[in-house]
């Protein structure tokens, strides 16, 4: 018996360590109200509770050489606000996180058991992917009940749904994506057709300049696609998914649109430099040899300094460049072009906020959303701030600020465009990415004299094949 | 006999001192590599839905191995592997040599090769890539000059690779892909170095003496007396490299990102785009169970070459 002993003592171990290391089970969300009751009113805690945050910005960063500067100065300024307003209750800690690292590290947290925060700043782009790894709670029954809730545009809200039908984020701002043009490279005003662009492209290349920079690269696991590829689909009236969560791409409207973006790079329109990858892509537009580049409403606040095909310096070296360059009518935003009797289009993407599985104190998140959208000057200082698009609740787009030449100028190009999401029904959104933009990388960079058809097909058969 | 021992064993309290020792061991161990890796051979049969984990049986293998990546990932940590490994250890043979002629200086000399090791992968790859992106990159006015390299210069990061020698297999590399064997082999150059520098000089000066007294030339020397005596260390090195470089990603993560397209995509790399890019944890699950018998693959086939080779001679 006792030669048994150290056998027993190792299993009881193994069974010990096994124990610990096993991920406890997620916790079950905790209901939100249903839709027609009150909505629960928060437990007013004894002292004050830590109400957790994931934002991509830092408060503690203070550096004005920053890319996320414009977030981070943010959040340094609402916190003790917040704090305030919600002395003895509250009291926010907000944990920064790399903007590609932290949807993984959510869904990571959520699946082991581990520390979630109570509010999650997130784009829409994932929201299926969350849906799909029981992320996010669903917030319906409550935010119906909230007196902003009719204001918020349907389309954003639309973005946060999941195919069941629940919410998985409250939207706070859109984020359209147009082309920024420098005015001056078109002296006829920037091109509306393929065609046109042709011609145009062709000048500009004899005078040793190119047409348009675009995020061309494989890099961020097929981040570009979001980006101008997407756009160049959207305008040819492609799309990505037959509406029943499979892909479909060998279209001829897809088709037509690689073949446009193969014929510019190939003939030379695009710098090298856009395949450089890590947002390379924006040298070439801030010293103008670059005469386009359609990216992100979002994208003015990272492409700085600049320098205008007149020599003219926009050298603050922060989001206010570029907004100087729009008020001095430098820079001006465009829709894409598009075939005849296409109206252009473009990608979209909702920024919100979602409440994790296991969030401790969900309470505190859904206070802190009421702080933000019951006072229209806050709701806009953070649109305009983290939130860097055009806001989700109508009402605060005839804030002031949004009177500024930049927003206005958005807001013309984007009422000529048609902008919708770049996943549709695709729910593995991120293989789904990355497959498809390598593809169209091999398709328009790396050869050539492939057969988009089959290239596209292979593509959507592998893809479909996990269905 | 053996009944009385048995016993002995049984009744005496210092028989079970060396298990006591052992068990803090034991624990450590079950904790960090038995259950991770009980983890993910479970982890490895299992998809996420919206409900929950879902039991798949071997699908994600499946779908692996019906990845077109997966297929283009083994070539391509084939060639890497090749290159680095191959690349460190001529460079480090010959720098130890170089080293152990006792030339003035050669103290400063070891200290200074040894930075690039101090160095993390993720900051060497980012230095390295900083010194070739285009337009604005250190060496880009030298690489983009088509005088230099015909007939429209060389840009590393954006480079198509060349059409295939070989059917599918990536060979030969993109220039993004070389690049990259030269960052990693100049990072692990000098732990190699010094591991080779060391076991040369474990080689007996008499015996290199005697066979200069009866003729033999460096090269015979090197061929039939250094390589053989060093060889467990080779071996050693060979193991280190293969290793490292099978399972590193810091490197790729921030010099190519995979890219230019998919010119650079390591299963290291596939591994960390499916798992947490792509958050598909199932299927990255089985791809780390793939590479590690890779890993133990190369490991056996390793040795046991070694093993013949020292039988044989």
């Amino acid at each position: 018996m006792k030669a048994k002993w150290p056998l027993l003592a190792i299993l009881s171990l193994l069974v010990l360590v096994l124990a610990a290391c096993a991920a406890p089970a997620a916790p079950a969300a905790p209901a939100a109200p249903a839709a027609g009751e009150e909505a629960a009113p928060a437990e007013q805690p004894a002292q004050e509770i830590d109400f957790v945050t994931w934002y991509q910005y830092d408060q503690n960063n203070t550096d004005p050489k920053s890319d996320e500067r414009v977030g981070n100065a943010y959040l340094r300024k609402t916190i003790p606000e917040f704090n305030a307003a919600f002395e003895g209750k509250w009291n926010w800690v907000n944990q920064p996180k790399a903007f590609d690292k932290m949807n993984a590290e959510l869904v990571a947290a959520v699946q082991s058991g581990g520390e979630v925060p109570d509010l999650f700043e997130m784009g829409t782009n994932w929201v299926n992917l969350f849906y799909q790894n029981g992320t996010l709670q669903d917030l319906r029954g409550w935010a119906e009940q909230q007196p902003w809730w009719k204001d918020l545009d349907p389309s954003a809200i639309a973005a946060c749904t999941a195919p069941d039908g629940a919410l998985l984020c409250i939207p706070m701002s859109e984020r359209p994506h147009l082309v920024y043009v420098w005015k001056d490279r078109f002296p006829n005003g920037f091109p509306r057709t393929p065609e046109e662009f042709m011609k145009e492209a062709e000048r500009l290349k004899q005078e040793g300049l190119y047409a348009i920079t675009f995020f061309g690269s494989t890099d961020y696991d097929g981040e570009g696609l979001t980006r101008a590829i997407w756009t160049t689909i959207a305008s040819w009236g492609g799309s990505l998914d037959d509406g029943q969560g499979n892909m479909k791409l060998d279209t001829p409207e897809n088709i037509a649109a690689i073949e446009f973006l193969r014929e510019i790079v190939q003939r030379g329109y695009v710098p090298e430099i856009a395949f450089a990858g890590k947002f390379q892509e924006e040298e070439a537009f801030k010293d103008a040899s670059a005469a386009s580049f359609p990216t992100g409403l979002f994208g003015y606040r990272y492409v700085n300094p600049l320098t205008a095909p007149d020599g003219t310096q926009y050298s603050k070296g922060n989001e206010e460049d570029m907004l100087d360059a729009i008020a001095a009518g430098d820079v001006i935003l465009e829709p894409f072009v598009a075939p005849e009797g296409k109206k252009p289009g473009c990608g979209i993407e909702v920024n919100g906020f979602g409440i994790p599985v296991g969030a401790k104190h969900p309470e505190a998140a859904y206070d802190y959303i009421n702080w933000l959208m019951e006072d229209i000057d806050r709701n806009a200082e953070f649109v305009l701030g983290p939130g860097g698009g055009f806001p989700a609740l109508l009402t605060t787009r005839s804030h002031e600020l949004f009177q500024q030449p930049f927003y206005q100028e958005a807001a013309k190009a984007l009422s000529q465009s048609e902008c919708r999401p770049w996943y549709g029904s695709l729910m593995r959104v991120a293989e789904a990415q990355s497959m498809v933009m390598q593809t169209v990388y091999r398709l328009i960079k790396e050869d050539p004299t492939l057969d988009i058809a089959t290239e596209l097909r292979k593509t959507q058969e592998e893809y479909n094949a996990g269905n | 006999m053996e009944q009385t021992l048995k016993r002995r064993a049984g009744k005496s309290p210092r028989n079970w001192l060396p298990f006591w020792l052992i068990l803090p061991t034991i624990v450590v161990l079950l904790a960090i590599q038995v259950y991770p890796a009980i983890y993910t051979i479970w982890l490895s049969l299992q998809k996420r839905t919206p409900q929950g984990w879902e039991y798949v049986g071997l699908d994600n293998f499946r779908r692996l191995f019906g990845m077109g990546l997966f297929d283009e990932s083994v070539g391509h940590t084939i060639v890497f592997l090749v290159g680095y490994a191959g690349l460190t250890l001529i460079l480090g043979f010959f720098i130890a040599l170089l080293l152990n002629r006792n030339l003035r200086f050669s103290g400063l000399y070891i200290t200074l090769l040894f930075i690039p090791w101090i160095i993390a992968d993720i900051i060497t790859g980012m230095v390295f890539r900083l010194l070739v992106v285009p337009d604005y990159g250190l060496l880009s006015g030298i690489l983009q000059n088509p005088d230099i390299f015909p007939p429209n210069g060389l840009s590393i990061l954006t480079a198509v690779r060349p059409p295939s020698w070989f059917g599918n297999f990536p060979f030969p590399p993109a220039p993004a892909m070389i690049y990259l064997i030269l960052a990693s082999s100049w990072r692990a150059l000098p732990f190699i170095t010094l591991l080779l520098l060391a076991a040369m000089q474990t080689v007996p000066h008499e015996i290199i003496e005697s066979s200069r007294i009866d003729g033999a030339n460096g090269r015979q020397i090197v061929r039939h007396i250094m390589i053989p005596l060093m060889l467990p260390t080779l071996v050693v090195a060979l193991f280190s490299l293969t290793l490292s470089g099978m399972n590193g990603v810091g490197m790729v993560f921030s010099l190519t990102s995979g890219g230019p397209g998919t010119s650079t995509e390591v299963l290291s790399y596939l591994l960390y785009s499916i798992g947490w890019r792509q958050l598909n944890f199932g299927r990255a699950a089985a791809l780390a169970l793939l590479i590690a018998i890779i890993n133990w693959l190369l490991i056996a086939g390793t040795l046991r070459v070694t093993r013949l080779q020292q039988r044989s001679e």
